[in-house]
């Protein structure tokens, strides 16, 4: 279980990657790391859930959060990779609603992106 | 007659795992789709977080008694603790979000995250009942049809 960044090259994207379960034992690592970047200014976010098979509503509080501070910073927080079951959960809260959703982190990840709601 | 198991824990966030590993084991043996057990497990974790953050206050403040019971149509889960009374019948779900119909600046004004869990509680469970009394504690009951007729 891992939560890693890099940025994204000719780019001022940074992608944030999970691995494992987003519960209590994952989600303060990914806050952390969300936090790192929103505080030193970088508000285009992507979050890579491709590896990621769990998540429950504090993991959920923490992307809500993060997707704020990057709004309110004139940017974005984009998620791709999200299972069948990682999707139905933020359907069942209407999140599927707010957040930009890529099914390809491929294409998240390509220079030519662009916030889901500007 | 009723197979019943029972696990008690410290309310630790660290335990919840351990929680809903029992609970899956329990789902699996009950003979629930890997989906239902997903959807069980996540009902678990989000009652015992719910536990150590609202009954307890904070971590390592009491237990948590989970069991549980597989019938031939139902299968129970209880969730036991000694905390703070928490009534989820007293939290109001989430508001509908639609995109459409209102603008972005205002969405996540709207968003009330606090009753998240209790959310998917109700939605994935078939019946939720809560109580309380000062001698036994708080009592959470979640319950699960099993669907017979699945081959």
């Amino acid at each position: 279980m891992s939560v890693w960044q890099e940025k994204l090259p000719h780019s001022e994207t940074w992608l944030i990657g999970v691995s494992g379960r987003l519960d209590q034992s994952l989600n303060p690592k990914l806050e952390e790391t969300l936090n790192d970047l929103l505080e030193n200014g970088h508000y285009s976010l992507v979050v890579d859930l491709t590896h990621a098979t769990y998540i429950n509503s504090g993991g959920l509080r923490c992307l809500v959060s993060a997707w704020r501070r990057a709004k309110a910073g004139q940017g974005t927080l984009t998620l791709c990779g999200l299972n069948a079951r990682l999707q139905e959960i933020f359907a069942m809260v209407g999140f599927d609603k707010v957040f930009a959703i890529q099914d390809d982190c491929a294409a998240a990840r390509g220079p030519a992106r662009r916030g889901a709601h500007s | 007659m009723a197979h019943e198991q029972v696990l008690i824990v410290p309310g630790r966030y660290n335990e919840i795992k351990r929680i809903c590993e029992f609970v899956a084991a329990g789902a699996a043996e009950a003979g629930f789709d890997d989906d239902t057990i997903f959807h069980l497990e996540l009902c678990c974790d989000e009652a015992s977080t719910n536990i150590i953050e609202h009954a307890y206050g904070q971590e390592g403040a009491g237990n948590i008694v989970i069991s549980y019971a597989i019938a031939e149509d139902e299968f129970t889960i209880v969730l036991r603790d000694n905390g703070q009374a928490f009534d989820p019948a007293n939290v109001p779900p989430p508001p509908a979000i639609s995109r459409e119909s209102i603008p972005l600046d205002e969405l996540a004004n709207q968003m009330r995250i606090g009753g998240l869990g209790l959310h998917f509680i109700r939605n994935l469970m078939d019946e939720v009942t809560y109580s309380s009394d000062n001698r036994q504690g708080n009592r959470l009951v979640m319950v699960k049809k099993l669907q017979k007729d699945e081959s």
